[in-house]
């Protein structure tokens, strides 16, 4: 959608810069034009120099430095990178924990979306209040969430209950460090309702007459399902492949309220997160170079990742309108 | 047209320059404001601490007219943040509040040494607040920060528990065989009763370990957790809850709620004994059994952690000599005795911990021996108040997480810790 409008704004002045002497009748409104372009973008543009780009730039420098916050900070050159990729006993356990979150939450809240969100779109009875409940959880705020689930994933909680019915020994969750991840995934989980919405509104999109025309072939409904609904779905889930990389890769606030006794590192550091860790190193070590070079290690990994689903988004990402 | 939209993109860049300009200027004037001799001060805590530290700025600028104080509250969970930025800045309070992280701003020169200060006002501070507390806050001998509030880690016990095991009351003069042997008979698990509720934080092992004779950090400035002393500590006071079973385990509390823990517990009425600071008495308040409290036992020596913070002055204040006369009154008695008259902590002045107002206070249930703050105030430990305490905290929390709550052996878990902590501190 974006890159169609700058696309076409630029051909907009391509196309204007050829033809010139109309442009020149156009100049009042064209000077007023750009006052107001100007006047009205200013908020943002303040808003990104000054509290997105110059702290970005500035972080880039500082990740060079070894800096405390209140003294003059020293030029350190690649160290603080080195530190973390050589020396650090848990930087790589961290970057572990991060990708082993980001790698099974994302594909599985993107399974359970399409799921919930096909089940869904069935004409059954009660169909908008279902609709209703799968949204509300993004509606409850994070802290409280988190501390519902804190219960429910207590050793003796309701969910361990629920196994103990299938002969299951459920295990101590948040107590242990083989089991703290699933828990943080699970509580992910929780909040798929919010791409369940945007994939449905995508099936209601899908023209009738494709479907008419599946079952005059012949087509199972799971056909149907991978032949007509799935490719008409795939920009949207690939939408929200992206987002959810991103903030999966970020994840923070529910490693910092799920952590047991408050300690985000949780037991033997198994649920420290690339983000935990930086805040950590940046709030609570007072070491903002190094905190500095975490996060543009983070930076390089997000977009190593964004820039390979947009690669193979190619093969299976499928856009009507394209023509190819 | 070209050049047009170049001059008008030109113009909006000014008009952007100016508008943060502007902005920069007035928050230049709004920082400079202050400058009319107010001091601002910085505590942390929630609305009892602002009623408190309030009270006693009245009652300062009442004794001296020329001092003014602006008292800004911060929630304590975001103490530490909004300092830094706040001294980063080069807009640091006048006078703020320290505690266990004091070093962390004193290393880097951001508070002022005050032992100048300290001696033109002829303050003893030994006299004032004990030999163990006087000088707690001291970096490579000099004084950065007055102590302010100073209670020490206590015994509570339930007495109806006690009674009806037909055990003693707990005293200073226990030692870890009177303690053991007090949480046996007082543990009765088909009661749902407990006998401790565990030592698992760090201020309660800590006191165990110095009690043994044992250290975290050595005088040598280098980590010392494995030594057979805190080795010995550690294991006893992890097998009374893993061998013992006297206390309930991390998952025993996971059970019990989200917020559960061993204040909440021993305020329930299921626990015999808990060891933690002051604010226990507020949480037993409204409690309907019969309890009381007691300096913490000992081992081969008496040995107890400190809960406090102190005053400090800021590089930025344009008035160290007033934020000084400040800080004398406020840790002096008369702005001492409203910390205790609103039953907020333990005041470290040494004088008001043995006055009328502090061991009677109105608030306390009659007999309440609060006697036992001064008498553990000799027992406070000097704790390593390294600038990286804490990296050193979470390095320890981290690494012992699994041991706390499945048990384990202490010798192995704290050789692995001490050789992390090696790295940690220089």
């Amino acid at each position: 959608m974006s890159s169609n409008i700058v696309g076409d704004a630029l051909g907009a002045a391509r196309s204007a810069r050829r033809t010139g002497r109309r442009r020149t009748k156009l100049s009042r409104r064209g000077k007023k034009e750009a006052f107001y372009f100007w006047l009205f973008i200013s908020p943002w543009l303040i808003g990104f120099v000054g509290f997105l780009l110059g702290p970005m730039i500035a972080s880039v420098y500082i990740s060079l430095t070894e800096w405390d916050s209140f003294t003059e900070p020293q030029f350190v050159g690649l160290a603080n990178y080195t530190q973390a990729l050589t020396e650090d006993p848990i930087f790589w356990k961290v970057l572990g924990n991060t990708f082993f979150y980001a790698l099974i939450s994302v594909p599985l809240s993107l399974v359970i979306g399409v799921w919930l969100a096909n089940l869904l779109n069935k004409r059954v009875r009660g169909r908008k209040i279902f609709r209703t409940l799968i949204y509300l959880p993004t509606l409850v705020p994070l802290v409280a969430t988190a501390m519902v689930f804190k219960m429910i994933l207590a050793p003796s909680g309701p969910l361990n209950d629920l196994l103990g019915w299938f002969g299951i020994q459920g295990p101590q969750w948040l107590l242990d460090p083989n089991w703290i991840k699933p828990a943080l995934i699970v509580l992910s989980m929780w909040g798929a309702g919010a791409a369940t919405v945007l994939l449905l509104s995508a099936m209601n999109g899908i023209p009738r007459e494709l479907y008419e025309a599946a079952e005059i072939d012949g087509a199972s409904s799971w056909r149907q399902f991978w032949a007509v609904t799935f490719p008409q779905i795939t920009p949207i889930i690939f939408f929200n492949l992206i987002m959810g990389l991103i903030g999966a890769f970020q994840i923070f606030s529910q490693v910092y309220i799920l952590a047991p006794g408050g300690n985000v590192g949780g037991p033997d550091n198994a649920s420290q997160m690339m983000v935990t860790l930086l805040f950590d190193q940046a709030f609570s070590f007072y070491h903002f170079g190094y905190a500095s070079a975490i996060a543009w290690l983070l930076f390089v990994i997000i977009m190593l990742f964004t820039l390979i689903a947009f690669r193979t988004a190619r093969k299976w990402v499928f856009y009507e309108s394209e023509v190819r | 047209m070209a050049e047009k939209i170049r001059r008008h993109a030109r113009a909006g860049i000014a008009l952007i320059a100016v508008i943060g300009m502007a902005a920069l200027t007035t928050a230049c004037l709004s920082g400079g404001e202050e400058d009319d001799g107010t001091l601002k001060m910085v505590v942390w805590g929630g609305d009892l601490e602002k009623e408190t530290y309030q009270e006693r700025i009245d009652l300062l600028e009442a004794e001296h007219p020329d001092i003014k104080v602006d008292l800004q509250l911060i929630p304590s969970e975001q103490y530490e943040q909004k300092v830094q930025t706040m001294i980063a800045g080069g807009d640091g309070p006048d006078i703020m509040q320290v505690a266990e992280g004091v070093n962390v701003y004193s290393s880097k020169s951001q508070i002022l040494p005050l032992d100048e200060y300290v001696s033109e006002a002829g303050l003893d501070l030994e006299e004032r607040f004990g030999p163990a507390v006087g000088e707690l806050y001291s970096y490579e001998d000099q004084v950065y920060a007055i102590p302010d509030r100073s209670g020490a880690i206590i015994t509570y016990y339930n007495k109806d528990i006690f009674d009806a095991a037909g055990v003693e009351y707990p005293t200073a003069e226990w030692t870890w065989e009177d303690a053991q042997s007090a949480m046996e008979k007082t543990t009765s698990p088909e009661d749902g009763q407990w006998g401790y509720t565990g030592a698992g934080w760090w201020a309660q092992w800590w006191s165990f370990v110095y009690q043994n004779g044992g250290q975290i950090v050595g005088d040598d400035g280098k980590p010392a957790v494995n030594s057979p002393e805190a080795v010995e500590a550690v294991q006893w006071a992890n097998d009374l809850v893993h061998e013992n079973h006297y206390a309930p385990t991390a998952a025993e509390y996971a059970d019990m709620g989200p917020d559960m823990g061993g204040d909440p517990l021993f305020a329930s009425g299921a626990v015999a004994l808990n060891t933690t600071g002051f604010w226990g008495i507020g949480t037993l308040q409204e409690a309907d059994f019969n309890w009381g409290i007691a300096p913490l036992w000992g081992g081969d020596q008496q040995a107890a952690t400190g809960f406090g913070s102190g005053l400090s002055i800021s590089r930025d204040s344009a008035n160290p000599d007033k934020a000084f006369e400040a800080i004398d009154f406020l840790t002096d008695v008369e702005g001492q005795e409203v910390i205790i008259d609103k039953a907020m902590d333990v005041p470290a002045n040494i004088q008001v911990q043995q006055s009328e107002a502090f061991l009677k206070p109105e608030w306390a249930p009659e007999g309440l021996n609060m006697g036992a703050f001064a008498e553990s105030s000799d027992f406070i430990y000097q704790a390593p108040f390294i600038p990286q305490w804490n990296e050193m905290q979470s390095t320890i929390n981290d690494g012992l997480e699994t041991f706390w709550s499945e048990g384990g052996d202490a010798q192995t878990e704290l050789d692995e810790i001490q050789s992390q902590l090696e790295t940690v501190v220089e």
